[in-house]
């Protein structure tokens, strides 16, 4: 489009220029042939009167034309003929050598007058002009007439091409413009649509990208939900089956021992033996079905089993953990007791392996509708922008699906500090 | 096997929770051994219950957590004696022997637990024993607290005004940062003061 434009700019300019300089020129030409013509007639007319006048006269009278004069008139006719432009018709140029033809003509006639007597001179005289004078005027003014139609008829016929012209780019300059216009429209309605193809595209890519989304948070959720069921039935099913039967056992094997009196002790060894075996069996169970899910959360509340949690992982590591808490309302969602849980857990589970701290602290507030739950570290620290584990991975989304907002502070030798801000009060 | 010591008599037995608390209320034993987890009602509400209508009554609570919140709790219910669920029979005569002269009774498990988990937080810390910062008098009536004796049994025994004992427990249990008798039992266990 932006071609058809310029090119039909360009044509435009270069074709008013032209007609620009072709009207100049042409007024130019008109004007200087019917100058030089004007020219021509005058020294014409001045010859002629001349001659005429010198014809009438009887006596020679000081201001009165001479013979030479008349001849320096003709000469005149003849120089400004000469002077007539040559860029004329043939036409034209056939009828101003006429006109000089025919002052020629007259002058040799007039030449002949030399010879005439004095007496003859006033009869001879009418009878010249009107036979010579008078005719070659009428012819000369007719010539000269016919030239400057000729001329006029130039100009206006080269006006009106020049007119012509100027209508014809007219034309096409309209139907340039026309044509660049819907070109235009086109073009811009074919944008439209293609935007809104584009549009409509993109909207629909978005819309099954967030049911998907949506989906997988579902899928997630579901996943957690399923996971933590998972984990209390068998933590229950191991407490209650298998945790009771080894309980009995010892139960059963304490009365047994009663019975084996005291010098048997290959007896007495075994039982102990075997004694030993169960209670470690019954430990690692109970530690087992505490990982799963401690009963203390349900028991005795969340901060009991923070506590609690606080207190395995300084026995069972070499990092010394502190809980601070406030108070808490008694009736928190499960899922918000249990997120908590498991955010701490698996906190300190990173700090006392991972980042090989010496303390911990854990804090617990109740601030406006929502649990603020911090816990810090003194060890090791790492990048969070480079690495992002399973572990952390797990907390944040845990943290989001609740409804609330997480950030981990950390920097190399600088220690960590996991902060999560969980509403309660009806989400989800 | 209880029935097997002299000077003890099983005056009851009960199935549940609520059976517990109205036998209780009409056998009037001297110490009651339960369970934390009974039906119907649990051993913390059932100690709650019957220590309402009977504040002299010992209790020997019965469990298979010995972490020491469920052993606070187990307290602030009104027991005086603490045992694992796996606990050997001699252990059990002494709990009941101690809870009944008024004094109080943990499994040597739980009573090491609380221990080791006290020195080792004050090696990691490397913070004071408030302890020290007792007076002796403060120590000894900290003792007798925590050995079951009453304000007035104290000042009794020491020669002093109610008034004073009063004000020496007030201050150890604030250098102490304790807040209840509960807690100042558990801490009197975890530094070896009783048993």
């Amino acid at each position: 489009m932006l071609l058809l434009m310029s090119v039909a700019g360009i044509d435009s300019l270069r074709s008013l220029r032209r007609l620009n300089r072709v009207s100049r020129e042409v007024s130019q030409r008109y004007s200087q042939h019917s100058q030089a013509l004007e020219t021509v007639l005058i020294s014409f007319h001045v010859y002629d009167e001349q001659m005429e006048q010198f014809l009438l006269t009887d006596v020679i009278v000081t201001n009165l034309p001479a013979r030479s004069d008349v001849s320096s008139g003709s000469s005149d006719v003849h120089a400004a003929v000469a002077k007539y432009p040559q860029d004329c018709s043939p036409e034209e140029q056939s009828l101003v050598s006429q006109i000089d033809q025919a002052v020629k003509a007259e002058e040799s006639a007039f030449a002949g007058t030399q010879l005439w007597r004095a007496s003859e001179r006033k009869e001879r005289g009418h009878i010249f002009i009107e036979e010579q004078i008078l005719p070659t005027r009428t012819r000369v003014l007719g010539l000269a007439d016919t030239v400057s139609h000729l001329n006029h008829q130039r100009l206006v016929s080269e006006n009106q091409a020049a007119a012509d012209e100027f209508l014809g780019l007219q034309t096409r300059l309209s139907r340039m413009v026309a044509l660049t216009l819907l070109a235009g429209l086109l073009l811009s309605i074919a944008a439209g649509y293609y935007i809104l193809r584009l549009e409509q595209n993109g909207r629909r890519r978005y819309l099954a990208l967030a049911r998907s989304r949506q989906e997988l948070e579902g899928l997630s959720k579901r996943l957690v939900e399923v996971q933590e069921a998972e984990r209390l039935s068998i933590s229950r099913e191991l407490h209650d089956e298998v945790g009771q039967t080894l309980g009995a056992l010892l139960v059963d094997l304490g009365q047994l021992s009663n019975f084996v009196s005291p010098s048997d002790t290959i007896v007495k060894d075994q039982i102990a033996r075997i004694k030993t075996a169960a209670e470690s069996a019954v430990r690692s169970i109970r530690d087992m079905a505490l990982l799963l899910r401690p009963p203390m959360l349900d028991d005795l509340g969340l901060i009991p089993a923070l506590e609690w949690q606080a207190r395995e992982t300084s026995r069972r590591s070499d990092m010394e953990v502190d809980v601070q808490a406030g108070e808490l309302p008694g009736n928190l969602p499960d899922e918000v007791k249990i997120g908590v849980y498991r955010l701490v857990q698996e906190a300190l589970q990173n700090a006392a392996t991972h980042a090989h701290a010496k303390t911990a602290k854990v804090s617990v507030k109740h601030e406006a509708n929502n649990v603020d739950v911090e816990i810090s570290d003194d060890g090791i620290g790492f990048q969070p922008d480079r690495t992002r584990g399973m572990g952390i991975l797990g907390m944040e989304e845990r943290v989001r699906q609740l409804g609330g907002t997480f950030d981990l502070r950390s920097a190399p030798g600088k220690g960590t500090t996991v902060h999560a801000v969980l509403p309660i009060g009806g989400s989800n | 096997m209880l029935e097997r010591e002299a000077d003890l008599a099983v005056v009851g037995e009960a199935s549940d929770g609520r059976e517990a608390v109205s036998m209780a209320k009409t056998l009037k034993p001297e110490v009651v051994v339960m369970d934390i987890g009974m039906p119907n009602l649990n051993g913390i509400e059932a100690a709650h219950q019957m220590t309402q209508d009977n504040p002299q009554l010992a209790i020997v609570m019965v469990s298979m957590h010995s972490d020491e919140s469920y052993v606070l709790r187990a307290l602030k219910a009104g027991a005086r004696g603490y045992l694992l669920k796996d606990s050997a029979e001699a252990d059990l005569i002494k709990a009941v022997h101690a809870v009944g002269s008024g004094k109080s009774f943990f499994s040597p498990v739980v009573s090491k637990m609380l221990l080791d988990d006290y020195v080792r937080k004050l090696k990691r810390s490397g913070t004071e024993d408030a302890y020290d910062l007792l007076t002796p008098r403060e120590r000894e009536i900290l003792q007798l607290i925590a050995e079951g004796k009453s304000n007035k049994d104290i000042a009794n025994l020491l020669d002093l005004s109610v008034y004073t004992v009063e004000s020496h427990r007030s201050n150890l249990m604030e250098k102490l940062n304790l807040r209840g008798l509960p807690e100042l039992i558990l801490y009197a266990v975890r530094k070896g003061i009783i048993a």
